[in-house]
């Protein structure tokens, strides 16, 4: 330390590691820093000691789960939309080449007590249980519509404009019921609650094309990848970006504290004695505490098990929406469960995740709806975190601090909080928009 | 599912800075040598095809990219390393002390299966400087040192002049071949997300 940086990152969460990536590139000096010993922060996945470590204090996992190094345990399970903008930020920085990733078997949603796949092509739709007939038909006209819509084409538009039109407004038109209203604006168009009825429809109309041109990508059961050995591996991918282009790495840093002038301008970060200056910091809420407000919380639950999640057809990988209007809750509660699989578990080992906006302080019974869903687990621990967002005027300041992850099981919000920070940041706009037909679409 | 005949093969570089392992990467990939040091910038892993018994396969070598300095390397930088290269500087006693830390450290993050058998290659590094007048550590002193830890293969090179940097690599690759063989390793089908420039062949032989 002792030197002086352009920007000085905090926390080696996914968004950090994603901007201190881009930063370098563009030439920036960098110092990332966290006061873990390893990389993610809250985004990290952890192996079976440090799962224990975390959760049971000083006990020790039986031998019987097999070898801790085997386990890459999401702490903030997402899968990635194929052609979302993870992807495309992947794809932009050459990150891929760092990672493997698999399709994820199958997406399904919780409606009237039993689960259902969501339908990945005309056949399964056909079949599927969750419309009646007649409602197929109505179902059918929006989905065309939809897919015809392109926002700079107004002859798509049939003269409604989207940006005025409600979401309610728009499915009334096709006459849909309620039952279809909230598998499409749950399972989907993955909202987490019901206020999108309310808002223009033209967001509900993006993501439902989202979910359809993911699903078409690379034509699995699911819109979703996932990385091989869990989540944990795309903070340490971006990390070597930042790393390559001469981004500076120290782990292991205990109480990083963030250095101000008489006017309230960031000047550098101490640690160990040891100052670094900078112009700018960028960090996770935990960091500056002080500069953040609490916006909500999270109740999860992670449970190791020997089975697939019954009702999923054996899937490997999956993820189970069940939406708010079905539990009487203010938003969704999300299951997702990886296996052995995508290189996350021992042979024959499952991890599953119940996660939601908690409503009250006690998650294990919160969560019960999901819970019950999955049968039998080997060992179930329970978590429940607050959820920040930053309150300070990054002009003054000089201080870029990012959003806690939400309970959704995708990245959409989180890559744009990245993108958000990164225009904040350096003044420019990242053109996202890479050929995605041009990266290959063929499994091996 | 079924398992994967590897023909690609991980290695890693592992030292402490400055004592050289990019050099040698570039100068055995690229018949390069850079004066000009640099903590290394712009340095990820480079790739070669080597050939044995007719056989061909692609040697991922792997430097660190700087992140060993404050000993920031991930667990995923060591996943999958079918050897691990350790380089000190033959004019840094401490970059020689510290061959064993970084040795234990590999265990510890690559957790290979069998940790008594795995194959590392140990490079005394540096060997043009001064005609060898600044040399701290002496060739008899390493070789017990490598002796001591399960016979490990042992080379002193020079990255700058070129000396003896492809017998080195020829060993590691060897050692990597056969460490690579003699695991089947789980790989299920995976997905091709984006145009990687330097392409990974993970596929089947047919």
């Amino acid at each position: 330390m002792d030197e002086e940086y352009d920007v000085i990152v905090l926390g080696t969460g996914l968004k950090e590691c994603i901007l201190s990536g881009l930063l370098s590139v563009d030439g920036l000096k960098v110092l990332h820093m966290d006061r873990n010993d390893y990389y993610g922060g809250e985004s990290t996945s952890l192996n079976l000691i440090q799962l224990w470590k975390r959760f049971r204090g000083d006990d020790k996992p039986p031998p019987h789960l097999g070898a801790s190094r085997d386990y890459n345990i999401d702490m903030n399970p997402k899968f990635i939309m194929a052609n979302g903008n993870l992807v495309r930020v992947l794809i932009h920085t050459d990150v891929t080449k760092y990672l493997y990733f698999k399709a994820v078997d199958g997406s399904y949603v919780f409606n009237k007590g039993k689960v259902h796949k969501v339908p990945a092509n005309d056949m399964e739709a056909l079949k599927s249980p969750l419309m009646g007939l007649f409602e197929k038909r109505r179902a059918r006209k929006f989905f065309i519509y939809v897919q015809n819509y392109n926002e700079s084409d107004p002859k798509t538009h049939e003269g409604m404009d989207l940006t005025r039109v409600t979401t309610k407004e728009l499915i009334a038109k096709y006459g849909l019921d309620d039952n279809t209203i909230d598998f499409i604006g749950h399972a989907l168009a993955l909202h987490s609650d019901d206020r999108y009825l309310a808002e223009p429809a033209l967001d509900t109309v993006k993501r439902m094309k989202l979910y359809a041109e993911s699903l078409a990508r690379f034509q699995g059961g699911s819109p979703y990848i996932y990385p091989l050995y869990g989540l944990g591996e795309l903070p340490q991918a971006f990390a070597r970006l930042s790393a390559v282009y001469g981004g500076t790495y120290m782990l292991n840093k205990p109480e990083c504290k963030v250095e101000f002038d008489e006017e309230g301008k960031v000047v550098g970060v101490t640690s160990e004695g040891e100052t670094a200056k900078c112009k700018k910091v960028v960090c996770d809420p935990s960091y500056l505490p002080g500069k953040v407000r609490k916006v909500g919380r999270v109740a999860r639950a992670i449970a190791i098990m020997s089975h697939p999640i019954p009702s999923t057809d054996d899937s490997h990988s999956v993820q189970i929406i069940l939406p708010q209007k079905q539990l009487g809750r203010k938003s969704d509660m999300y299951l997702f469960c990886c296996s052995y699989t995508h290189n996350v578990a021992p042979k024959g080992k499952f991890i599953a995740f119940v996660s939601t906006e908690a409503e009250t302080d006690q998650p294990a019974i919160e969560l019960k709806p999901g819970i019950d869903l999955l049968g039998p687990v080997d060992e179930i621990f329970f978590d429940i975190y607050d959820r920040y967002e930053p309150v300070n005027e990054p002009t003054l300041d000089n201080c870029f601090i990012s959003t806690s992850y939400d309970a959704t099981t995708h990245f959409e919000s989180t890559v744009d909080d990245v993108l958000n920070m990164y225009t904040l940041i350096t003044g420019k706009v990242i053109d996202l928009s890479v050929d995605l037909s041009a990266a290959s679409a063929a499994e091996e | 599912m079924p398992s994967r005949r590897r023909t690609l093969l991980k290695v890693i570089i592992l030292g402490d800075s400055g004592v050289g392992k990019t050099s040698l990467m570039n100068q055995y990939v690229n018949k390069k040598f850079s004066n000009q040091y640099k903590a290394t910038i712009g340095a990820d892993f480079l790739t070669k095809e080597v050939q044995f018994e007719d056989r061909l396969f692609t040697l991922q070598i792997w430097d660190t990219a700087g992140q060993e300095r404050f000993q920031s390397l991930g667990v995923a930088f060591y996943r999958g390393a079918d050897c691990c290269v350790l380089v000190y500087d033959v004019n840094s006693m401490k970059s020689f002390d510290n061959l064993n830390n970084w040795r234990e450290e590999f265990l510890i993050q690559a957790s290979p299966s069998d940790p008594e058998n795995f194959p590392f290659v140990v490079i005394g590094n540096k060997i043009d400087i001064d005609g060898g007048n600044s040399r701290v550590v002496s060739e008899k002193k390493a070789r017990a040192w490598c002796a001591s830890k399960g016979n490990i293969p042992y080379f002193e090179t020079s990255a700058k002049e070129g000396l003896n940097v492809e017998e080195a690599f020829q060993c590691i690759a060897k050692n990597a071949l056969k460490s690579g063989e003699e695991e089947e390793l789980y790989l299920p089908d995976t997905i091709d997300v984006g145009n990687s420039s330097q392409p990974r062949a993970t596929g089947c032989e047919c």
